[in-house]
């Protein structure tokens, strides 16, 4: 499955949101959750991919679920990257 | 050796601050102090320099220069964040001499800080330094107390 969301954050995905982010994408242990923007691809389950995308408040990100929970997975992690948590 | 098997990778991460070394839920930032983004510990610096804690290279500086991630030839990824809410300086009290994509040596300067300016916009400079990639790691063992840069072991990392 597939959504485009746009993050909110003023400060962008820095450390706290991307920690959110992964929290959020290890509660579903058996779901296989993508990030991609601007040409790259990461892990929402891993801190330095969600990082190294570098997304700014504006932009927007495709998540990409597949596996269990995959609609699930896909609206949470979506909610999280919409949340404003400076 | 003449081992079967994997043999387990012991890797050395120097103190990279001159600082007091503290328990990460001494941290004033959930997510860090509950391990959130990545088990490891912190250091309550009183010099305003970070320098590498092995050899490696930096898989990304943010762009406001008050965090990054390195990486460790083994594979294993730490992150480190100068003080906490920092991202709100906006890269200022920062004097970053590497980039994402840079290598660098133990020892070689990575990030400086103003720590007297960090403290006048009412910010901690506590610095968590966590592991980033928690699923290669088998185990951490922690060195505590006051300790200068480079000056010995901060972690002992155990990889899978």
């Amino acid at each position: 499955m597939e959504k485009q969301f746009t993050i909110k954050n003023p400060q962008g995905i820095h450390a706290r949101p991307a920690g959110a982010i992964m929290k959020k994408a290890n509660e579903f242990p058996n779901a296989t959750i993508s990030l991609e923007f601007n040409g790259r691809k990461v892990s929402a389950k891993s801190i330095t991919g969600v990082l190294t995308l570098g997304m700014k408040a504006g932009d927007a990100v495709n998540v990409i679920t597949e596996g269990d929970q995959a609609a699930e997975a896909l609206d949470a992690v979506g909610a999280v990257l919409e949340t404003v948590l400076d | 050796m003449f081992g079967f098997g994997k043999k387990k990778k012991n890797i050395s991460v120097t103190v990279p601050m001159t600082g007091k070394i503290v328990p990460l839920d001494q941290v004033p930032d959930p997510a860090f102090a509950q391990k959130i983004i990545g088990d490891g510990v912190a250091i309550e610096p009183e010099q305003g320099s970070l320098v590498a804690p092995f050899d490696g290279e930096v898989v990304h500086l943010i762009d406001t220069l008050h965090s990054l991630v390195i990486k460790h030839d083994s594979g294993l990824e730490i992150l480190i964040h100068i003080g906490v809410n920092t991202v709100s300086l906006q890269g200022k009290p920062f004097t970053a001499f590497v980039k994402t994509g840079d290598s660098f040596k133990k020892g070689d300067k990575l990030i400086d800080f103003d720590i007297a300016a960090i403290k006048e916009a009412g910010l901690p400079v506590i610095t968590p330094i966590v592991v980033a990639n928690g699923d290669v790691v088998e185990s951490l063992k922690i060195h505590e107390g006051s300790a200068a840069a480079s000056s010995g072991e901060l972690m002992e990392v155990v990889l899978k």
